[in-house]
């Protein structure tokens, strides 16, 4: 019992960026005179049950998170967000709002991956993440060979208001590997951490670490489709999320046959 | 002809020291080379005797001619004379039987060469994902061979070549990679870089364009002008036709007479924007006028081979043709991979290629069920298109490349008239490479 008590006073929310969008960035960004509207669906069957300094559980919360990325050009992007939550006793709430720029290595560079650098800053609020304001930077890598494809989002986090403040850089990567069985379908694992400060990590029992299965769906260019369903085995982690992406790519341009 | 031209044949293959008899026709130095498309932008490549296009070949038809070629790369070569009746020895496909130049080595390639019109000479050789190998390099020139009689008074005869280079596998519409390209050229070089073309009032000028590329198909206008169609491949069409754009295929050619009756200074460049920010362009000066030339951008994409048929309704299929159905499929290999290409379902080497019998008229019925186009190529042969997509029967446009839309079907009628090993392939080097080859077989 004491060490329940311990496990659960030690267990910190996941950051906003984490729980409420919860996926790993491949380097390509927005065409410009495009748009890309994702819907990203979190629910949390079991996780967190008791509210930790005026935080709300996590436990069944539904999270919708609109994301809304714009091309500016052709290596460069802008996203915003708005996280909002649903959850028995308090129903649906506004969560907070971020904005992310995105550039990426032009194509004329060559480079043998993709290689872009994103950086997102915003707020949420207190009952749902003691760290109100934050900032993120997020290197992304990845590539495809043959039928696998590999991503690494090596994140580092700051908090610039909450308990969190003082503690400088935290480290939080996440990575994807998938295998494509068909044009159509492509399955494999993401993974989801949280360490800690840089330099001094958490113990591992405290750290966040998640593994996803998921399944992308390439139906259609128009359409970006993403499900999985994500374990989390330290005491720090919900320990069951099931996580929904559903994008629909607007293009702004003309229709013309000889642009 | 064909039989003269067998005997008259030689390919020989010599080591680094070999010297060879007699002195050659010409003389082809394969060799690095760096490109400068543009004021401080050069393109490592290979190329022939160091210039891009490579020399232009010359032939009377008919007459022998000897072509020394030697080989100062680090990798094996081969030379194909695309559109000639040449025997598989010297045709410039290994698949076919002529042998590699090895690294340093040369060798002799002698042949009579049949038949007249515009054709052109390039590797033959295989890239992979390496685009900087094979048809991505500069390794490409005319090859002219005179007729008896030429279809059309002129002043003046340009030949152009349509080339896109520096390129990467990037993940295309379809979902598999394919090739784009960063840099594209006329004649080597970039619009505004060079010199521009320059012509009279009143002249009549003989444009032979070729389509080099490696896999690009290019839509070509000429701002403030029209083309006079003359010839397809290097062979004269049965109806010339004015027409205001072309549109080329990987290894297609287009010979036009234009009328210079529009003083000033235009662009003839590729009419999507894309492609013509990348550099395909190339100013034409009237004399006495300078400045910045004009370009007058086409809304549309205009070309069909149909008008360029002989006219009224075309005769029957013949009995006695032989039909043979090539479908063309790709297999997904992972949208980090270029597809695999299948001809009745099964690629190069697996490819089980028809065996003719001389003298026997054969209908080739392309089915592309592919979401890709294809210019696909015949070598040794010309092909006579007799129905193309929505249209009834044709007949008189003579080609050895077609370019066959995705999800269409394309026939063409050919007469087994060149005994040897001939191979057909998609002209697209990143298809041919990944299997869309097969060998045809003389009984």
């Amino acid at each position: 019992m004491v060490a329940i008590l311990a496990a659960l006073l030690s267990a910190r929310p996941l950051h906003a960026q984490g729980n409420y969008e919860i996926q790993v960035y491949g380097a390509a960004t927005v065409e410009p005179k495009s748009t890309m509207v994702e819907l990203h669906s979190n629910f949390t069957p079991d996780g967190q049950k008791h509210q930790i300094d005026g935080v709300y559980p996590t436990n069944h919360q539904l999270h919708e998170t609109l994301e809304i990325t714009q091309g500016l050009t052709s290596w460069s992007e802008v996203g915003f967000y708005v996280f909002t939550s649903e959850q028995n006793g308090h129903g649906v709430q506004w969560v907070g709002d971020h904005i992310r720029p995105r550039v990426r290595v032009p194509d004329s560079w060559h480079w043998p991956v993709g290689v872009s650098l994103s950086t997102e800053v915003g707020y949420q609020r207190a009952v749902y993440s003691p760290d109100t304001w934050t900032w993120e930077i997020r290197p992304i890598v990845d590539n495809y060979q043959g039928r696998w494809y590999w991503a690494i989002n090596p994140a580092l986090e700051r908090t610039w208001h909450g308990p969190d403040v003082k503690q400088g850089l935290g480290f939080a990567p996440g990575a994807k590997l998938s295998y494509d069985f068909n044009p159509q379908i492509s399955g494999g694992i993401e993974y989801y951490a949280d360490y800690g400060r840089l330099g001094s990590f958490d113990s591992l029992h405290d750290q966040q670490q998640q593994i996803f299965v998921v399944t992308d769906l390439n139906v259609s260019p128009k359409w970006e489709i993403n499900i999985g369903v994500g374990i989390g085995p330290t005491a720090g982690t919900d320990h069951w999320i099931i996580k929904g992406i559903l994008g629909r790519h607007f293009d702004w341009k003309k229709p013309s046959l000889v642009d | 002809m064909l039989k003269l031209s067998g005997m008259a044949v030689s390919s020989t293959v010599l080591g680094a020291l070999a010297q060879p008899a007699a002195p050659a026709d010409y003389s082809i130095d394969i060799a690095p080379y760096d490109l400068e498309v543009a004021p401080r932008r050069s393109i490592k490549t290979i190329a022939y005797n160091r210039q891009v296009p490579g020399p232009l070949l010359r032939f009377k038809e008919g007459r022998p001619v000897t072509i020394e070629v030697r080989n100062q790369t680090n990798n094996s070569e081969v030379v194909h004379c695309h559109g000639l009746f040449l025997p598989s020895e010297v045709d410039g496909a290994m698949e076919e039987g002529t042998p590699l130049i090895p690294a340093g080595g040369h060798a002799r390639y002698t042949f009579t060469p049949s038949p007249s019109g515009f054709r052109w000479y390039h590797t033959h050789t295989f890239a992979g994902k390496d685009l900087h190998k094979g048809q991505y390099t500069g390794e490409h020139g005319f090859l002219f061979i005179e007729p008896r009689d030429h279809p059309g008074r002129y002043d003046q005869e340009i030949f152009l070549a349509l080339h896109d280079w520096d390129g990467e596998l990037a993940s295309s519409g379809d979902g598999a990679m394919d090739p784009v390209y960063s840099v594209s050229t006329i004649n080597g070089r970039i619009l505004g870089f060079g010199e521009p073309l320059r012509v009279k009032s009143g002249e009549r000028v003989l444009l032979h364009i070729l389509n080099s590329s490696p896999s690009e198909v290019h839509w070509i206008a000429f701002s403030g002008h029209q083309f006079q169609v003359i010839a397809l491949d290097g062979n004269p069409v049965p109806r010339p036709q004015a027409v205001s754009m072309l549109r080329l295929a990987p290894a297609e050619r287009v010979t036009a007479i234009v009328e210079m009756n529009h003083p000033g200074a235009w662009v003839l460049g590729e009419v999507r924007k894309h492609i013509m920010a990348a550099g395909m362009g190339i100013a034409v000066e009237y004399a006495g006028s300078s400045g910045k030339p004009r370009w007058d951008q086409p809304e549309n994409l205009l070309w069909d081979y149909l008008p360029f048929a002989a006219e009224g309704p075309a005769a029957a299929e013949q009995p006695g043709v032989v039909r043979i159905p090539l479908v063309f499929e790709s297999k997904f290999a992972g949208h980090g991979a270029m597809d695999r290409w299948t001809i009745n379902g099964k690629s190069y080497p697996d490819t089980v290629g028809p065996i003719l019998t001389a003298g026997r008229r054969y209908r080739l019925l392309f089915i592309n069920r592919s979401t890709n186009d294809h210019p696909v190529h015949f070598h040794r042969h010309t092909f006579e298109l007799r129905r193309l997509p929505d249209h009834p029967e044709i007949q008189g446009i003579l080609k050895d490349t077609i370019l066959v839309d995705a999800g269409t079907r394309v026939e063409v009628e050919f007469t087994a008239n060149d005994p040897g090993p001939t191979l057909f392939h998609c002209h697209q080097q990143n298809h041919m490479d990944t299997g869309f080859m097969m060998l045809f077989r003389y009984a």
